[in-house]
């Protein structure tokens, strides 16, 4: 394991190398069968949040080509795919007061205050007040300096959701890293302002969305063998929106957060995939078996940036905010005490840094895969293996830190102290789908269910402030063409409609004196999805509303849009995402989880010395887990207008 | 040796059946070459003669209810050719000899058949199950052989009153038969078929960019009381989903054909009541494709020219038409929910593929008129020769409400190389999914 600052440029050399031997391969006239083909389109994507306005201008090249090679010895339908993109959004031109070189500002922390000799005896009385980013009381392990991290450029976190109510907060850097790196995690969370605007165009050289060699192997029993080589998407599952097998490829939310396409937010791995066909056998109608090496380094899913406007569960903005605090020191409202807006010194608290695992080409430390699928009586299964890497980040704390109540600098662990790194923890998935029709229903179902064994979640409980627990997770889908005669008189309307859960089978909570403590996810959860679809004018014309509720969170998005193809090349959607119901939640924040005691206590505290959560909270940082990615969304209704030409 | 080679694949099927009782050979004779002693004649109607508005009145009784109204309505001009000889394959007429198909207790049950043409006999109009003798006669043609693919295959969406061509979709079809194989190895059937099915349809869309890669998968099973299966891959969702059987009475990619039209009728027998409503000498699409007016528009690499289109929106084949033998087959759906109320089938006696077909909606009232036209193996590519296959060589779905049609310009290849059985199974719509 190593941490990113550290992280190899090797590969995209070799991936910049497999781009010149496509090129060279497609230019070629004596080893090719048939014509390249290329397609491709220009899109532009207009998104307009209320309370903010233009939210995206997001403009898009995607280019794909593929060319056919004769049979080569051995192997039959050999072929080289590509898919290239590359994409401009303005919004952090046009709009570059929300997000871009001059968003933020200067902002001022709730302080709800204390009376005289709450926070210690003798204490003086701290009224309530709005305190500016670097005004909050000093404790003997110091301040930090106003030059380098300025009351400015700043959002105070999670204000464009919930008001501070008492819980914490601190400033969130909001400009591109380039432009202000306080906040910057580097290699995981350091975006500049091209990064942004030019998203593609890293270097990780994501504009080669795909690109593959694919060989057939026939056999003389029959069956073949099907190779891919090269970067590309691995799409395991039969349900749409939920990621219960779906999980090769880690996922870009900083697009559109949960809502766009998986096929255009699925982040292409190099990975090599080897699959038996064995199709009709004397058991099965169909049976395969597929083997899987993702020998790319680990990337995890884009969670997008503070600053920046899809930041899924807001998460970008509270790491960003947190490795502020602790590479500079922050202001944290209402904290000493639970009243009183706080100054912390660097390294503290906060988040040191993200480790990123893997290696490029390794065998040890890669990710493999297996699946087994095929049809038996009419019934679509696979069972489906994985060891991988958590693609989403766990913060796990007892770093080395300094305490706040003393001028020393220890850099020793403390319990429960919000210090953390970011780590991505190794990962065992067993799972299995099927697909079915009842025909007296006239419906078809689709099933998946994966069981995970070394996920690590948030847990107050627990020292280091995580903890490991194996989760279950599966989805049900339904699927039912149904002539709805005033929608269409002639074309069936589709519904389509899934439930997901997630059980996390080692959860903890307990009540503490002060509120709930322990693991802010819930325990059981379940969403669900409705799709209804209509097509017009021979399916040129589509309406269509997509609605999703989590009822831990108790929101509701609701996605009217319409689709309509107004010739072959060119194509418009425009439509609404708008978010009801309940949005930030609650949970212990871990301002009195004492992790330097005796100094942090309270007096609920049995003992003063021993640390540990009473459960003090608020809607930050741990809310988050309990509102989910359509809670905390919850402010972010949009208009979104596409339109797409294609050649 | 090609013909002693058939010929001992005849024999061996013939052996395979053991010591059942074989069909009359005059029967079979007759049933396959109706034309033996002549082609049917219309007076005034020869090869030459234009069909239009001013004059298809005195031939109404050789013209179906539909394409009759559209010519009145000076829609199209119908141009009649030569009555022909479509001889299916020797092996095929060879299977149907040694035959002795007989119905089940209920429809969609058939007992003892192995292959060629089930019921070789002449309907009877008295016979309450002749309609669904017919139905398997079709279901166990030969349209197609053993397989064949459709390569490449135009699709496109007209507005009938202006001719705007709204879509061009183009695709590849694939045709595989599990069972009852009469000319190609193996013969009868597979042997790796646990679920027994009978025939499988693969379909892959080259173009436009909005559906490529999008791929359909049908399975039909041996048990005709046992639903299809049915696959798409959505190139979008880079995904295989499962179709509800309601998805394939439903427009399929938006045009005027659902997936139960392919080939005329793309269902089970136990789908339909079946109905034999009598025998008429009718005018359907049948030519040599080489004699037509072709378009080379879609620039073939092979320069394969494809059948053009005419007529008002430009939605009726350019070809010229016979006077033949057809069978009038109704079918209505079982199911009350069923889009269609009924369809009306002109049965080409010779070849029993499907022609003409009349679509009634669930009013009853006229909804779309499918035809697909036939040509002749022995003026089409030369790799379809001595196929013995009537080859589908265009199509055209019109939609008389809407005003609205579809048409589809046909490759067809009679190529076992096109259709290797990797090609039908599920994870192969994975494997070619981008």
């Amino acid at each position: 394991m190593s941490i990113i600052k550290n992280h190899s440029r090797t590969a995209p050399r070799f991936l910049l190398a497999l781009v010149a031997v496509a090129l060279a391969a497609s230019s070629s006239t004596t080893v090719m069968a048939g014509d390249t083909d290329v397609a491709g389109f220009v899109e532009n994507a207009t998104f307009f949040r209320d309370d903010i306005g233009l939210s995206k201008m997001r403009n898009t090249v995607q280019l794909e080509v593929e060319k056919m090679f004769d049979d080569t010895g051995s192997f039959s339908a050999v072929f080289i795919s590509g898919t290239f993109r590359g994409t401009y959004d303005a919004v952090y031109d046009l709009n570059d007061k929300d997000y871009g070189k001059k968003a933020g500002s200067s902002i001022l922390l709730e302080q709800v205050g204390l009376p005289p000799g709450a926070l210690f005896p003798g204490a003086p009385g701290f009224p309530p007040a709005m305190v500016p980013h670097g005004g909050g009381i000093v404790l003997p392990g110091g301040d930090f300096d106003n030059n380098l991290n300025p009351n400015d450029g700043l959002l105070v976190l999670g204000s464009l959701l919930h008001p501070t109510d008492g819980g914490v907060a601190f400033g969130v850097p909001q400009r591109p890293c380039n432009v202000d790196s306080r906040g910057c995690i580097d290699g995981y969370m350091d975006a500049s302002l091209n990064d942004l605007r030019f998203p593609e165009f890293n270097d990780r050289l994501d504009f080669i969305r795909e690109l593959y060699l694919d060989a057939t192997l026939p056999m003389k029993n029959g069956g073949e063998w099907g190779f891919r080589f090269g970067r590309q998407q691995v799409v395991w599952g039969r349900t749409d929106l939920f990621r219960v097998l779906d999980v090769i490829n880690p996922v870009d939310f900083s697009r559109n957060n949960i809502y766009d396409e998986l096929e255009d937010i699925r982040i292409p791995m190099g990975i090599f995939t080897a699959e038996w066909r064995g199709g009709q056998t004397k058991t099965f109608d169909d049976l395969n078996v597929q083997f899987l090496w993702k020998w790319e380094k680990f990337r995890p899913n884009n969670l997008g940036q503070g600053g920046t406007p899809n930041v899924i569960l807001d998460a970008g903005s509270f790491f960003r905010g947190m490795n502020n605090c602790w590479e500079n020191g922050c202001t944290v409202a209402n904290f000493a005490g639970g009243g009183v807006a706080t100054d912390f010194p660097p390294t503290v608290i906060g988040i040191r840094q993200a480790n990123l695992p893997g290696k490029w080409f390794s065998v040890s430390d890669g990710e493999y895969g297996m699946k087994v699928e095929g049809v038996f009586k009419g019934v679509g299964f696979s069972l489906n293996a994985l060891r991988f890497y958590q693609q989403l980040p766990v913060l796990r704390g007892g770093i080395p830190s300094d305490n706040l109540f003393t001028p020393e600098v220890e850099a020793i662990p403390h319990d429960y102290l919000i210090a953390f790194d970011i780590d991505f923890p190794r990962v065992t998935l067993y799972g299995g789908s099927i697909d079915f029709y009842v025909d007296p229903i006239k419906s078809v179902f689709r099933v998946e269910v994966a069981y995970t064994q070394g996920e690590e979640f948030a847990n107050t409980l627990r020292p280091r402030l995580f903890s490991e627990s194996d989760v279950v997770r599966w989805v049900i889908g339904w699927d039912r063409p149904t002539f709805i005669p005033f929608l269409n008189k002639t074309r069936a309307v589709l519904l389509s409609a899934q439930v997901f859960g997630q059980h996390l089978l080692d959860h903890e909570i307990a009540q503490g004196p002060l509120g709930p403590i322990g693991m802010p996810d819930w325990k059981n959860n379940y969403l669900a999805t409705l799709l209804i679809k209509v097509w017009y004018m021979n399916d040129r014309l589509s309406p269509q509303l997509l609605s999703a509720y989590d009822n831990g969170a108790d929101t509701l998005v609701v996605a009217p849009s319409v689709d309509w193809l107004i010739t072959d090349n060119w194509r418009l959607t425009a439509g609404f995402n708008l978010k009801f119901g309940k949005g930030a939640q609650k949970f212990s924040d871990c301002r009195t989880c004492n992790p330097f005691p005796p100094y942090t206590s309270t007096p609920v505290h049995p003992d003063p010395f021993v640390p540990g959560d009473v459960g003090l909270g608020g809607f930050e940082p741990l809310g988050r887990f309990r509102s989910g990615p359509i809670g905390m969304g919850r402010q972010e209704n949009e208009l979104q207008v596409t339109i797409r030409y294609r050649f | 040796m090609k013909l002693l080679t058939k010929n001992m694949l005849a024999a061996a099927l013939l052996a395979s059946m053991g010591t059942a009782m074989a069909a009359d050979p005059a029967v079979v004779e007759k049933s396959f070459f109706p034309y033996k002693d002549g082609a049917p004649v219309v007076e005034g109607l020869t090869p030459g003669v234009v069909l239009t508005a001013e004059n298809v009145d005195q031939f109404q009784d050789a013209v179906d209810p539909a394409l009759l109204q559209q010519i009145k309505d000076g829609w199209v001009d119908i141009t009649i050719g030569e009555t022909t000889d479509f001889a299916l394959h020797p092996n095929y007429i060879s299977a149907t000899e040694a035959g002795n198909a007989t119905l089940g207790a209920t429809a969609g049950e058939i007992q003892n058949f192995v292959a060629g043409r089930p019921f070789p006999q002449e309907p009877d109009i008295n016979d309450p199950r002749a309609g669904e003798k017919l139905a398997w006669n079709y279901q166990y043609g030969y349209n197609w052989g053993d397989n064949a693919a459709i390569y490449p295959f135009y699709w496109r969406y007209r507005k009938l009153e202006t001719g705007k061509i709204e879509r061009q979709i183009k695709f590849n079809f694939h045709f595989l038969n599990w069972k009852h194989r009469v000319n190609q190895e193996p013969v009868p059937e597979f042997a790796n078929n646990p679920s027994g099915l009978f025939r499988s349809i693969y379909v892959q869309v080259l173009e436009p960019f909005d559906v490529k890669n999008t791929q359909l998968l049908i399975h039909r099973y041996e048990d005709d009381l046992k639903r299809d299966d049915a696959w798409l891959y959505l190139g979008f969702q880079r995904r295989v989903r499962r179709l509800a059987s309601g998805q394939v009475t439903d427009a399929f990619l938006g045009s005027d054909l659902m997936i139960e039209d392919f080939e005329g009728y793309n269902g089970r027998i136990s789908d339909m009541n079946w109905t034999y409503k009598g025998t008429r000498n009718v005018i359907l699409p049948f030519y040599n494709h080489n004699d037509q007016a072709l378009t080379s528009e879609y620039k073939d690499p092979d320069g394969y020219e494809f059948i053009d289109f005419h007529g008002k929106g430009g939605c009726y084949p350019n070809v010229t038409w016979q006077v033949r033998k057809a069978y009038v087959l109704e079918s209505s759906s079982v199911d009350p929910n069923h889009p269609i109320s009924k369809r009306v089938h002109y049965v080409d006696a010779q070849t029993f593929t499907l022609p003409r077909t009349i679509i009634y909606d669930r009013k009853g009232d006229p909804w779309k008129s499918w035809t697909i036209c036939q040509a002749n193996p022995e003026h089409h590519l030369a790799k379809n020769k001595g196929s013995g296959v009537s080859i589908d060589d265009c199509f055209s779905m019109i939609d008389v409400q809407a005003k609205h049609c579809t048409t589809g310009q046909f490759k067809g290849q009679v190529d076992p190389k096109l259709n290797p059985t990797s090609l039908f199974t599920v994870q192969n719509l994975r494997a070619k999914g981008r």
